[in-house]
């Protein structure tokens, strides 16, 4: 396709994107301590993440729910261990988040339309989402939050890691920060689920297939590479390994570079925590400033997990 | 010229089984963190384990790479003492030794240092000829949440190369030089005038040594990836123009998530790495915060 890079040209990489990293991470604490009333917040890494301690989703009060969404833009992820929760709570709980939106990639559970199951069988060579990303960025409104809870899980493996976008913006260098504020990337669904998008299928499909109704086969969302987010106020940088490969108006190849570097520099061992899964485990992650990562290091071994996403906003 | 460089697609596979098949231990009980590597070990009193309890640890390290060792209290004599019994503890040129212990480095980070020390993915001192085969860090203080450190198994990373790119690269040296990894920090008045643990670099004397791109460890015979960005300068024979392009997709796999863990300390807790076979990031999250590490490193043999 030709480049037709009609604004100014994307920076040029000529230091590394992280040459202030340290500085700046070192020297800005990501969250105030509260002082929380009805539940106990303990963070598990300097960048994001903390687990919460104290509370029964299948029956939160509304005080109790106030401190929950503080701590959840405080902390951006949040781990809530040994909860015993029914397809109906998982959904109860997700809902006072906000709307809770099907997700229409996967056949959903069967009698819960807005859950999805998603199952990794012992013969499964490939994972679900085992790259860097945000969910369904290329919705033209894609979830606010994900609601992912575990049923079954193997003893160790298949963690999930995440990686605070507000901290990938804020260290990058100011005439990095110039050159990209305002410009978009293509989010595009073909490219996202590729084979799957096409009907093909593929080799190595997971035991929950991917299938993309005709509708979204050629969905594309031109989202801000920085958008802001609509509570915090903060801005965070918006890439999507494997949803977004290009600059709008500009080609794969021109845009590659600087995607890698930046995709490379959210990703920073800073700016992320890791969680681990148990049986009873639910986990709500904000896609609007983190990215995750599914580790496919438990092959051979089951997993089953329950999803649930709350509809956000537009990016901006 | 072998022609590496320019002729292989890069195909590298992520995904894996488990790495470690279940043991029973008898001296302590030992808890893997991921299905690539590491474990948490409890239940072992380091200044009185008998000599099978070493000998099962050693095992248990041969099996998960790294071990993060939890409730230990160790003055600097017995840390020295039980570095002994797993090899033999040598200086680190690169920074001042602790006062009356010449085998232990400080590793301090006050809460306005501007440098944090090993925040880059690295397997120490691999410009040495004979780069040390362990490295052992006592944890005597550490900050509330942050400081966590991250490993990546890289028996995984080279085997998950794409074959053909893995028989290209049989028998191929890397230069690796300290000038890569401390020239900037270390000369940089910026950063070492805020710092604790200074490292000591002498433009002069660059340390510098050729290794092979995948080492075989002497004890498991498996092959590992043995290149980072913190020390390889080039491939041998090769400027850096040239070596670059193939040098940065190595780096970029050799991180991939799948092949990571991540540990974190206590007050107390010693871990113990096996330098030949995996690399590690030290993770700069806790502003404001001291930190405070002992460290030994353990005589390794040249790598072949």
């Amino acid at each position: 396709m030709p480049d037709r890079t009609q604004t100014r040209p994307l920076p040029a990489l000529d230091h590394p994107l992280a040459s202030d990293m340290q500085d700046a991470v070192l020297h800005r604490p990501q969250f105030e301590p509260r002082n929380y009333q009805y539940i106990t917040v303990e963070p598990i890494s300097g960048a994001l993440g903390a687990e919460v301690a104290g509370i029964d989703l299948a029956a939160i009060d509304d005080a109790t729910m106030a401190e929950v969404e503080q701590a959840m833009l405080d902390h951006l992820v949040l781990v809530f261990r040994d909860q015993n929760l029914e397809p109906a709570d998982q959904l109860g709980f997700a809902r006072r988040l906000g709307q809770v939106a099907p997700w229409p990639y996967a056949k959903p559970m069967e009698g819960y339309p807005e859950l999805t199951e998603l199952v990794s069988g012992p013969g499964d060579i490939n994972n679900f989402g085992g790259s860097w990303h945000t969910d369904s960025s290329t919705f033209e409104a894609p979830p606010a939050y994900t609601v992912l809870y575990c049923v079954s899980c193997p003893p160790v493996g298949g963690d999930t890691s995440y990686a605070n976008q507000y901290l990938a913006w804020d260290t990058l260098p100011e005439d990095v920060k110039t050159g990209i504020e305002g410009r978009r990337l293509e989010h595009s669904t073909a490219r996202a689920f590729g084979d799957h998008a096409t009907g093909k299928g593929s080799p190595d499909a997971t035991t929950t297939p991917v299938s993309v109704p005709t509708q979204h086969l050629n969905l594309v969302s031109m989202h801000p590479i920085v958008r802001t987010h609509p509570k915090t106020g903060k801005k965070a940088l918006y890439v999507n390994t494997g949803f977004a490969f290009n600059f709008e108006g500009c080609s794969d190849e021109t845009s590659k570079p600087l995607m890698d570097a930046l995709a490379t520099h959210g990703s920073l061992p800073e700016f992320t925590c890791r969680v681990r899964w148990r049986p009873g485990t639910l986990v709500v992650w904000d896609n609007r400033c983190c990215l995750h990562y599914a580790h496919n290091d438990y092959r051979g071994q089951p997993r089953t997990m329950r999803r649930a996403v709350v509809a956000g906003e537009r990016p901006v | 010229m072998p022609g590496y460089i320019s002729t292989y697609t890069y195909q590298p596979a992520a995904g894996h089984v488990p790495q470690f098949a279940p043991r029973d231990y008898k001296h302590f009980s030992v808890e893997p963190v991921t299905g690539a590597m590491g474990a948490v070990v409890t239940g072992l009193d380091l200044t009185t384990a008998g000599d099978a309890a070493i000998a099962e640890l050693e095992e248990a390290l041969t099996d998960h790479l790294a071990l993060m060792i939890r409730d230990q209290d160790l003055a600097p004599d017995q840390q020295v003492a039980f570095a002994r019994r797993l090899g033999s503890p040598v200086p680190w040129p690169h920074a001042k030794p602790m006062e009356g212990h010449p085998e232990i480095t400080e590793l301090i980070q006050e809460p306005n240092d501007k440098y944090a020390f090993g925040g880059t993915w690295h397997s120490d001192s691999c410009s040495f000829e004979r780069p040390p085969k362990y490295t052992m860090l006592y944890c005597v203080e550490s900050p509330p949440v942050g400081g966590d450190t991250a490993f990546s198994n890289q028996y995984l990373a080279w085997e998950t190369l794409d074959p053909a790119l893995r028989d290209e690269l049989e028998g191929v040296k890397c230069l690796n030089s300290d000038e890569v990894g401390y020239a900037t920090v270390a000369t940089s008045d910026e950063v070492m005038g805020h710092t604790t643990t200074t490292i000591a670099f002498d433009r002069d004397h660059i340390e510098e040594v050729l290794h092979p791109v995948a080492r075989t460890h002497p004890v498991t015979g498996r092959k590992a990836l043995y290149t980072n960005s913190s020390f390889t300068a080039a491939f041998e024979g090769k400027t850096q123009e040239e070596s670059l392009p193939l040098l940065e997709k190595l780096w970029e796999h050799s991180i991939t998530q799948e092949f990571t863990c991540r540990l974190r300390w206590k007050k107390g807790s010693l871990a113990i790495w096996d330098n030949r076979c995996c690399m590690h990031y030290a993770t700069s999250d806790y502003p404001g915060h001291r930190r405070h590490m002992r460290r030994i490193v353990l005589e390794g043999e040249r790598p072949v």
